[in-house]
């Protein structure tokens, strides 16, 4: 509002500062990916594309398996994001709105599930999927991705609760409704920014997954884009315009999804976490 | 009331059946695995007790790697909560745009990590990239700078990838702690005389102080667990400069194959992540007791 002169100047100076330290990285991807291959590896950098081609998707989605991949993953994400919200909404509004014995026990093991070293379970678990016949799956991400997910998603989901005044479940309790009712009818509908923003979490979180999805799927077929995409890296002699063309198309859902309910996703968390 | 703790317990319980199953019997395992010899998963082991501890510990591949992986999260702390602290006072001001702004800072983190990895790969490349580029164009170097050449560049270049994807959720945390800050504290300062200055180190500081001690917790086990980056960056090189423990916990399974060497590390590395966070709870517990 009433800035004086030198913290305008300061704080437009950051604000470019941080434009070009997050936007200029995907500019230059996005665009680059527009460029015949002579001016990607150009000596001297062009800013804009001084070239036209749509040669790189072509290779992308002819003659690689990016196509697969990103079906694939976006499976394995849409089930992660599902399953997550379906094990933690119930979960959250037992731990933040019911009584039960062991309630700060078993809520903290959760926290603490959130700081776990994720490779530690990797041994084990490829051990574990490998019995019950589930290496090579896609639903053996989707277990993993939710298990990721679930601690920040229920810890995420406390602040929306609390932002449900109290009355209001009473009001729904003298009327006799069953608990799950108030949940289902009262709290869901209440707390949808909410689980739009642990939705969003979910989705990145399996979006991103890296590691277990490479060594938990051996066959080309069933790659997720993360490890297919890293695949092609190596695979062809470096092509950075088949490897830009590639990274565009994967920001690309995302951003589509972040569009859409982004705002939503911003003000949960910081909104959120005031009450 | 007997009727609604079963229905507590019926709503906690599938959550709680996932994380048991995914995390919590798979880290007993880990430790069975810690205590026998076993080189091909899922073949029986012989019960060695703690031998594998005993060469894990007298070896130097684990102390190397538990230090790069302190100076890791320390550099990434760091670097990541000055940049978030910034971004998310720009944030928390009042200007054309701030809605867009503080959606779309998030992009980087929203993005798969092999595709942050190739952005950077490609930047920071000798061969075109834009980096060396433009350094040379403006005069700073006059030849191409080997980013992932030498094992402190590498390391350097590496933190610097990962608090770039971090530092943006970070800065939304911040914030939130930022807009809990009543704004008439701001603006009865102001009426006193307090220039921003001296504002943000009256106020602003002391009252966000306790939600970065809680963001710094958070972040060091987030970065503590960082594989991906690293992995695809330089494979835990050169010369095994950047081999925290992650990846030496990978390289030691699915690359040499010694699976109960490879629990073992993991192990200790999960000891010396719980540690730090007790320890840093409990303090945070006590700080928050006393105010």
């Amino acid at each position: 509002m009433n800035r004086s002169l030198p913290l305008n100047v300061a704080l437009v100076a950051c604000l470019a500062f941080f434009i070009v330290l997050i936007g200029l990285p995907f500019w230059w991807v996005v665009s680059g990916s527009i460029k015949v291959p002579q001016e990607i590896i150009a000596r001297t950098p062009t800013m804009f594309p001084q070239s036209f081609t749509l040669q790189h998707y072509q290779k992308l989605f002819e003659a690689s398996d990016y196509p697969v991949y990103l079906v694939n993953s976006l499976l394995v994400a849409g089930s992660s994001t599902l399953l997550t919200l379906v094990l933690a909404i119930p979960a959250a509004y037992a731990f933040f709105r019911l009584e039960f014995p062991a309630r700060g026990v078993l809520y903290r093991t959760i926290l603490l599930a959130y700081a776990f070293p994720s490779i530690v379970v990797l041994i084990p678990l490829f051990g574990l999927f490998a019995k019950v016949g589930l290496i090579d799956r896609l639903p053996a991400l989707v277990a993993v991705n939710v298990a990721f997910a679930l601690p920040f998603s229920i810890w995420m989901l406390r602040s929306f609760l609390a932002g449900v005044p109290k009355e209001i479940e009473e009001a729904a309790v003298m009327d006799g409704a069953p608990t799950l009712t108030i949940l289902r009818r009262v709290m869901i509908p209440l707390i949808a920014p909410g689980i739009a923003s642990v939705g969003i979490y979910a989705f990145v979180t399996a979006w991103t997954e890296y590691v277990f999805a490479s060594v938990l799927i051996l066959s080309d077929a069933r790659r997720t884009l993360p490890v297919g995409f890293s695949g092609i890296i190596g695979q062809y002699q470096i092509d950075w315009g088949l490897l830009l063309a590639g990274a565009t198309v994967a920001i690309v859902p995302v951003i589509a999804i972040f569009a859409l309910i982004g705002r939503g996703f911003v003000s949960g968390l910081t909104e959120g976490a005031v009450k | 009331m007997q009727q609604s703790k079963a229905l507590a317990f019926a709503l906690v319980a599938p959550a709680m059946l996932v994380l048991a199953a995914t995390l919590g019997w798979p880290l007993v395992q880990a430790v069975q695995l810690s205590l026998q010899d076993v080189r091909v998963i899922g073949s029986p082991g012989t019960f060695v007790g703690f031998d594998n501890y005993r060469h894990i510990l007298g070896g130097s591949a684990f102390w190397n790697a538990a230090g790069l992986s302190i100076v890791w999260v320390v550099a990434n702390a760091v670097l990541q909560t000055a940049l978030a602290l910034v971004a998310a006072l720009i944030l928390n001001e009042k200007f054309p745009g701030v809605r867009v702004a503080r959606t779309w800072i998030i992009l980087a983190w929203i993005v798969p990590t092999v595709v942050v990895v190739v952005i950077w790969r490609w930047l920071f490349s000798t061969s075109g990239g834009m980096i060396n580029p433009l350094l040379i164009q403006s005069g700073l170097v006059d030849r191409p700078i080997g980013f992932f050449a030498t094992p402190w560049t590498a390391m350097a270049t590496l933190v610097f990838v990962n608090s770039w994807r971090w530092f943006p959720f970070i800065a939304l945390m911040i914030l939130a702690g930022l807009t809990r800050i009543p704004d008439d504290l701001h603006e009865a300062a102001r009426i006193d005389g307090a220039n921003a200055w001296q504002r943000f180190r009256r106020i602003t500081w002391p009252l966000l102080a306790p939600t970065l001690v809680v963001l710094a917790v958070i972040g060091t086990m987030l970065s503590f667990n960082v594989f991906d980056i690293i992995w695809l960056l330089t494979s835990g090189g050169p010369a095994g400069g950047s081999r925290t423990l992650p990846v030496l916990i990978y390289e030691t399974a699915f690359k040499s194959y010694r699976l109960s060497e490879a629990a073992t590390i993991s192990v200790l590395a999960t000891l010396l992540l719980m540690a730090f966070a007790v320890i840093a709870t409990r303090a945070l517990d006590r700080d928050g007791a006393e105010r």
